[in-house]
């Protein structure tokens, strides 16, 4: 061939555009990924959580509201941990191992639904809040006056007025919480409302629910992911507070809020600090993970770390 | 060139993208005379902006030096390890003005206090006095009542006006070579043509070598002694002024000048360079603008073109400059811009 | 040109404000023009000067505060039913400025394109087939249906929010600085593609830039703007040929002209439209020749016409 020959002009291979073979999602999770910290965490809370759900049905599980006695018929009180009791047992003579995971659900599971209602109710707030001019200044008067109401002070309120159970420390806990995610949302939004492609969608004759559901949300997602990650050991806290105050759930209902506080009467015995340790690691646990896992999400989903 | 100020020898420069690698400035020779004012043409993506950065030691964090130097007044400035090293170049010896003012501008600092602060970094003076020189570059850059307008805030100016300050405050670090990166593109075109005055003004009063970036050979007509056209990453031409406008060798070079709408006739089309530029993730084979180009010879495809001397002071990185290759005209206005130039 | 069919838009007396009550600014104060079926009609203004505003009153972004936009003889600007809303959306479209931030980055290009046609309940295969059909209007390959935006370049993207437009089968067509954020090398593809559509369907189009270099070649009109008020209205030609009114002429000289011989020794005219020192009422809007038409005061326009007189007056 010639190589000083004319080469013939071919217009496909001037509009060839590189795939750049970029996914959003794929890129979050590579990211999110290569956060050792963060992927770390996000194993242990995984394997807890599987462990925590499954507990009841694995072999020699001891129940977990039973009373344990002795051959001779006496009451096992504070056993140290052993072969038999693998966390002990409590002054009562409940198997503190069962008991643990027992009260790990049902502090997890008020965790995730309040975490649910609060992103549920927050995110609707916020997303009208800041999309429909008209409702701007009256959000903002209501969040102002909301804000200034100390969350412990309605806690004890509702916790106090409703009798205590699952179902109030829910209501007592999202009450309040959906707020603030509604005001992060609303932020958000109103930096992307003016945004060309929003007035575009608007030229098009979009209605307001598809530009809401289609060029909002999808920006939304490192907002609401961390919120909910915070929202979860948030309320788990926030029931061990309640409960230490009285107001939390019965004795019958095994939680994390009534083993810490259980718990924390024995804290000067040497002998009996297990019954406070145990949950306060499975606590601790908890709250760290979630509030890593949920910073290193955040991170990951925003596109503008999605150079690297 | 006797001893130029700025000397560019093969340089790469390579971004880390998502694990892939991106090469951006591919095997680049560059050399800027002192007291010269040099243009830097292309399109988005040439590179060009990453030049820059690289003069400037701001290059994103995702970004390296892969090869070659930058010889600044005998120093090689691709061998600056850090933060410390470059504040003795940067602003001192080589300053920027970048595109956008706004976001180069302070906004919770008033313009004053701004320029006085680049006053005090590298001409040591304080106080009343670096007061006094940053109302007097106030003036200089052509903003009225400068007194007043030393107290204001960025926000309170247009963007014209905020363009003139960020000039104001890279002159008063009294640099040696000014880099404009498209200072005029974000603005109106008569602000443009104001803006562009004031470099002019600015460079001779301070005896600066300026670097200008943009993507629009008109406005290069006004400013440019030479001209070095990008891209893909590549100088594919470069020469004085008058030797690019009037006697252009690349076909890129033809195409760019083709493009101009001042040069259209009303009732046809524009001309326009179809297709987008190469993807540089994927190495590049022979000629970069090859594909997109109506006058590539075969060889364009397989072999990187050699740099060609047209004259002593231009070079056109083509091989329709090789003696076996066929001689080619450059298109019809091209050839009309240089007969034009007879009537002024 | 006297076209002896109405026109397809008439702007009269338009007054836009903005800002609260008692703190008012008139971004549009008192403009008159029409637009007829088929033309391209340019609006020329710096920023500032109102042009995006009247763009989006067209389109009914903004509301007004006073006057009227007719179209097709029916008033638009205020008061219309859901059918007639619906209609109008469909035949007054808008081309925006910014191809980085006028798509949305998370939706494919084929949701893009076809975001206007989901109002209209159409079938989601004759939907695809209308936006296949947009996309190789433009230029762009069918296969970039199943893409994102962020992987193309400005002037594709610009050319996705162009077949956006055309797929609703406009009259009308908005074009707010289309191509001003664009490479030069790449505008005149953009341009060459709006041509075209205006050939082949008969479009009008109201083209809103700061540079007139471009405007020469799309435009058959062209409106100056200067802080809300249009100086001057001509043909293209006789605007760039015999421009009366000093910010026209300051306008004109600020176009870079690819000749170093010509740049190096040019002169930069300027217009301060603050060295007038009466009340606005006294401003006349003049036709000086036939189609074009100069604001100014008695005593400036006598002036300006005997220093620039239009070639019909000249003796």
């Amino acid at each position: 061939m010639d190589m000083f020959a004319r080469a013939p002009y071919r217009p496909e291979e001037a509009e060839k555009t590189a795939d750049t073979g970029y996914s959003y999602w794929r890129c979050t999770l590579r990211i999110f990924s290569k956060n050792k910290v963060g992927m770390f965490f996000f194993v242990l809370i995984v394997t807890l959580l599987t462990f925590t759900f499954i507990q009841p049905y694995l072999p020699a599980q001891k129940q977990a509201l039973l009373i344990y006695n002795d051959d001779a018929g006496k009451v096992l009180r504070n056993v140290s941990p052993n072969d038999e009791f693998w966390f002990g047992t409590n002054s009562i003579g409940q198997d503190l191992w069962s008991m643990v995971w027992a009260g790990t659900r049902t502090s997890l599971l008020i965790g995730f639904a309040v975490a649910v209602i609060e992103a549920l109710i927050g995110i609707t707030a916020g997303v009208l809040w800041g999309y429909v001019r008209r409702l701007d200044f009256a959000f903002t008067e209501l969040y102002n006056i909301v804000d200034n109401i100390p969350q412990t002070l309605v806690l004890i309120l509702i916790s106090y007025i409703m009798r205590p159970g699952v179902k109030t420390i829910i209501i007592a806990l999202s009450i309040t919480g959906w707020l603030l995610t509604a005001r992060f949302i609303r932020n958000q939004v109103v930096i992307l409302r003016d945004r060309d492609y929003n007035l575009a969608s608007r030229c098009l004759g979009t209605p307001t629910r598809r530009i809401i559901m289609r060029n909002l949300m999808p920006y939304l997602v490192s907002v609401v992911a961390m919120r909910m990650a915070m929202a979860i050991p948030l309320a788990v806290s926030n029931e061990v507070f309640v409960t230490y105050i009285g107001l939390g759930l019965p004795l019958s209902t095994p939680s994390l809020g009534n083993l810490v506080n259980s718990g924390i009467d024995k804290i000067m015995q040497a002998g009996l600090r297990y019954q406070l340790i145990f949950p306060t690691m499975v606590l601790s646990l908890v709250t760290i993970s979630f509030y890593i896992i949920g910073n290193a999400f955040a991170d990951a989903s925003d596109p503008k770390n999605h150079t690297e | 060139m006797n001893k130029p100020i700025l000397s560019i020898k093969n340089l790469n420069v390579a971004f880390n993208l998502r694990g892939q690698r991106l090469h951006a400035i591919r095997d680049v020779y560059l050399d800027v005379a002192p007291g010269e004012s040099l243009a830097i043409v292309g399109e988005s993506g040439s590179g060009k902006s990453v030049l820059c950065k690289s003069l400037i030691g701001l290059l994103d964090a995702n970004g390296t030096i892969e090869s070659g130097e930058i010889l600044y007044n005998g120093r090689d400035l691709t061998r600056l390890k850090n933060e410390k090293e470059w504040l003795s170049i940067r602003g001192r010896e080589i300053a920027m003005v970048m595109q956008d003012p706004m976001t180069s501008l302070n906004p919770l600092m008033t313009v004053g206090r701004q320029i006085a602060e680049a006053v005090g970094l590298h001409q040591g003076k304080t106080g009343p006095q670096a007061r006094q020189a940053a109302v007097e570059y106030l003036a200089d850059v052509g903003i009225d009542e400068p007194e007043r307008r030393f107290k204001q805030y960025p926000h309170e100016f247009s963007g014209g006006m905020r363009q003139r300050v960020v000039i104001a405050i890279a002159i008063a670090c009294r640099p040696k070579i000014l880099i404009c990166d498209e200072p005029t593109t974000a603005l109106d075109v008569t602000v443009q043509a104001q803006i562009l005055r004031l470099i002019k003004d600015m460079k001779a009063k301070y005896g600066l070598t300026t670097i200008y970036v943009t993507h629009d050979l008109g406005v290069v007509a006004n400013v440019a002694d030479r001209i070095a056209v990008m891209y893909a990453g590549d100088f594919v031409e470069t020469g004085l002024c008058d030797e690019i406008f009037y006697d252009p060798r690349h076909p890129y070079t033809w195409a760019l000048l083709s493009s101009l709408p001042q040069l259209g006739v009303k009732g046809h089309d524009l001309y326009t360079i179809e297709g987008t530029p190469p993807n540089l993730f994927q190495p590049v084979r022979g000629d970069a603008f090859a594909p997109r180009s109506h006058y590539a010879l075969n060889i364009d495809f397989e072999e990187r073109p050699p740099c060609f001397a047209v004259s002593e002071t231009h070079m056109a990185r083509t091989w329709l400059m090789d003696p076996q290759a066929p001689k080619i005209q450059p298109p019809e206005h091209i050839r009309s811009l240089r007969e034009r130039r007879g009537e002024i | 040109m006297t076209s002896e069919a109405a026109p397809l838009l008439e702007i009269r007396n338009l007054v836009v404000e903005f800002g609260r009550r008692g703190k008012k600014t008139r971004a549009i104060d008192n403009v008159s023009f029409i637009v007829n079926k088929g033309e391209t009609f340019g609006i020329v203004g710096e920023s500032g000067s109102g042009k995006t505003t009247i763009g989006r009153s067209i389109i009914r972004l903004n509301p007004t505060a006073g006057g009227d936009i007719i179209y097709k003889g029916k008033r638009i600007n205020g008061g219309l039913s859901t059918a007639e809303d619906k209609q109008l959306t469909r035949e007054i479209q808008m081309i925006f400025q910014d191809p980085m931030s006028s798509l949305n980055e998370r939706a494919k290009v084929d949701y893009l394109v076809g975001e206007g046609l989901y109002n209209s309940g159409m079938q989601k295969e004759e939907r695809r087939k209308l936006v296949m059909q947009s996309l190789r209007d433009v230029g762009l390959r069918t296969e970039f249906a199943g893409r994102f935006p962020h992987e193309f370049s400005g002037g594709q993207r610009q050319r996705i929010g162009i077949a956006r437009c055309m797929v609703m089968q406009p009259e009308l067509i908005v074009a707010d600085e289309p191509i001003s954020a664009l490479d030069v090398s790449i505008r005149a593809q953009v341009l060459n593609l709006m041509s075209r559509l205006q050939r082949e369907r008969g479009l009008t189009y109201i083209f809103i830039s700061h540079d007139l270099s471009v405007m020469r070649f799309i435009c058959d009109r062209i409106a100056c703007l200067h802080k809300g008020v249009v100086v001057e209205l001509a043909d293209t030609e006789t605007l760039y040929q015999n421009p009366v009114h000093p910010y026209t002429k300051a306008l004109l000289s600020a176009i870079p002209e690819p000749d170093p011989d010509r740049e190096k020794n040019k002169t930069l005219l300027t217009y301060n439209g603050n060295s007038r020192g009466y009340s606005k009422d006294k401003l006349i809007w003049s036709e000086i020749e036939p189609g074009h038409f100069v604001n100014g005061t008695a005593e400036e326009l006598a002036g300006w016409v005997k220093e620039s007189p239009p070639p019909s007056l000249r003796a």
